[in-house]
């Protein structure tokens, strides 16, 4: 045994005050809703982090990739027939999509159509690490440096929904997964559109809509709704676990998302809203638009942005 | 050249966090807590209880600020398991099983703190659908890593070659 002093009042205080600081810093934190001073510690303290996760990642991920394959040596002959499988159809699929290229192509000629330059740009990022064993976000290696910027909508790379950046440093990001988010996604399925919330437990997230007036099948896609803020619209979030049907206090569904967030090795950022500026607005802040022509626009044309998740 | 306890402390966190965020962040198998570990093996240590509340506090404080929870929630939980860390470090000193089972025991207390406290300020990323199984997972898993390294822990934070060797 060794020879140290025994644990006494001034151990006890010290308790004490820490536990009142804790409390103190996360009401500080709820009620400043991660911005302001919280913000900048979280940045400072990630930025400094960064090079040491990052050379650590360097480091570790053969190791990392040797012993999760380790561990799914059992399931690799059937991933890989499943995977061959999938290769064919992908193959399929881009020959039929090549063929309705061409067609497209040809009609842009026909009738003179230009893109409306709504592509959005991508960032594809490596997924380094987690901060603890029950924190759901991910560590990703790509920052500001790269493009990055807060709430910008992540994405696996086929495209489904991931989460939102919380915070970003120059040289890496944290994304909060839909699936360990506080803050409800509105979503559509079919023409129902509703909130998509995480529960605590559980895969599966609850839809709620109180507008909805057709029965839902399960299966049933859902898709990022045009009246979020957080996503651009049409991106796919998961499926519909059981049929539904409306009542008189809406419609209550179980969606199972595409995305496990525990097994991504790879995430797509994307960089919209196109104008970051315009992702911190606050919810009454109007813009005005100026037609080629030069003319003023009327106040009953300015578009209001904002709102609800 | 006598390295600074403070120095040999503050590095031992600094690793843990590091190889806790990416090592450990993307094992599917193995999921420790490496920072709470080293903070409930520093309580093994001569350092005083005071100063290894306030390691584990700050520990805590840099994971929350590295995550995406309420920065206190964790420093708060790793601060208490500090406590009781300090308050039933004589258990652990009778041997290598003793240290084991006290080390996963505190763990599992760290993280049930952790889900409550958490549950209790709206943190539905804590209680994810693994939850039951990382509750179990977690503090097996350092129970291990407290088998191999809490001697060289001790050794290496006191100077002392010849404590904590078990023999």
């Amino acid at each position: 045994m060794l020879n140290r002093e025994p644990p006494g009042r001034r151990t006890l205080a010290t308790l004490v005050t820490l536990m009142v600081v804790g409390i103190l810093m996360m009401t500080y934190d709820v009620r400043s809703q991660g911005t302001g001073l919280v913000a900048v510690l979280r940045t400072g303290t990630q930025t400094l982090a960064a090079p040491l996760q990052k050379t650590a990642a360097f480091v570790v991920t053969p190791v990392v990739d040797l012993i999760n394959s380790l561990a799914n040596v059992a399931n690799m002959r059937q991933e890989n027939e499943a995977l061959r499988q999938e290769l064919l159809e992908a193959r399929a699929e881009l020959n039929a999509m090549r063929d309705l290229a061409v067609r497209v192509e040809l009609f842009e000629k026909i009738f003179d159509l230009r893109a409306a330059g709504s592509d959005l740009g991508r960032t594809v990022a490596n997924v380094i690490g987690r901060p603890d064993a029950i924190d759901g976000a991910l560590i990703i290696d790509k920052g500001t440096a790269h493009g990055i910027a807060m709430n910008q909508p992540v994405v696996d790379p086929y495209g489904n929904v991931v989460g939102t950046i919380r915070s970003v440093t120059r040289w890496t990001a944290t994304v909060v997964p839909i699936t360990a988010n506080r803050q409800g996604l509105t979503v559509i399925v079919g023409e129902q559109e509703g909130s998509l919330v995480a529960q605590t437990g559980s895969i599966l997230m609850r839809f709620d809509s109180f507008s909805a007036r057709e029965p839902v099948l399960a299966g049933d896609r859902v898709l990022t709704s045009a009246g979020s803020l957080r996503f651009p619209s049409g991106w796919p979030v998961g499926e519909v676990v059981d049929d539904g049907v409306p009542t008189l206090d809406g419609l209550t569904l179980l969606v199972r998302p595409f995305v496990n967030p525990e097994i991504l090795r790879l995430v797509v950022v994307l960089a919209w809203p196109p104008d970051p500026v315009t992702a911190g607005a606050e919810p009454t802040t109007t813009t005005t638009t100026v037609p080629e022509d030069g003319s003023t626009t009327l106040p009953g044309d300015t578009s209001t942005t904002g709102g609800g998740g | 050249m006598r390295v600074p306890r403070g120095l040999v402390v503050a590095t031992l966190v600094v690793m843990a966090i590091v190889v806790q965020t990416t090592l450990f962040g993307r094992l599917r198998v193995v999921v420790p807590d490496l920072t709470l570990l080293v903070v409930i093996l520093l309580a093994l240590t001569r350092t005083r209880g005071e100063l290894v509340l306030v390691v584990a506090f700050g520990s805590g404080l840099i994971v929350d600020l590295l995550g995406s929870s309420l920065i206190g929630l964790r420093a708060l939980v790793f601060a208490c398991v500090a406590y009781i860390a300090v308050r039933t470090r004589s258990q652990a000193e009778i041997g290598r099983f003793a240290t084991t089972i006290w080390a996963g025991l505190l763990t599992f207390i760290g993280l049930v703190l952790l889900v409550v406290i958490g549950t209790l300020f709206g943190q539905t990323n804590l209680v994810g659908p693994e939850i039951g199984q990382r509750l179990i997972v977690v503090p097996l898993a350092n129970m291990i890593l407290a088998a191999l390294l809490s001697g060289l822990v001790v050794r290496v934070v006191d100077r002392d070659s010849g404590i904590f060797g078990y023999t």
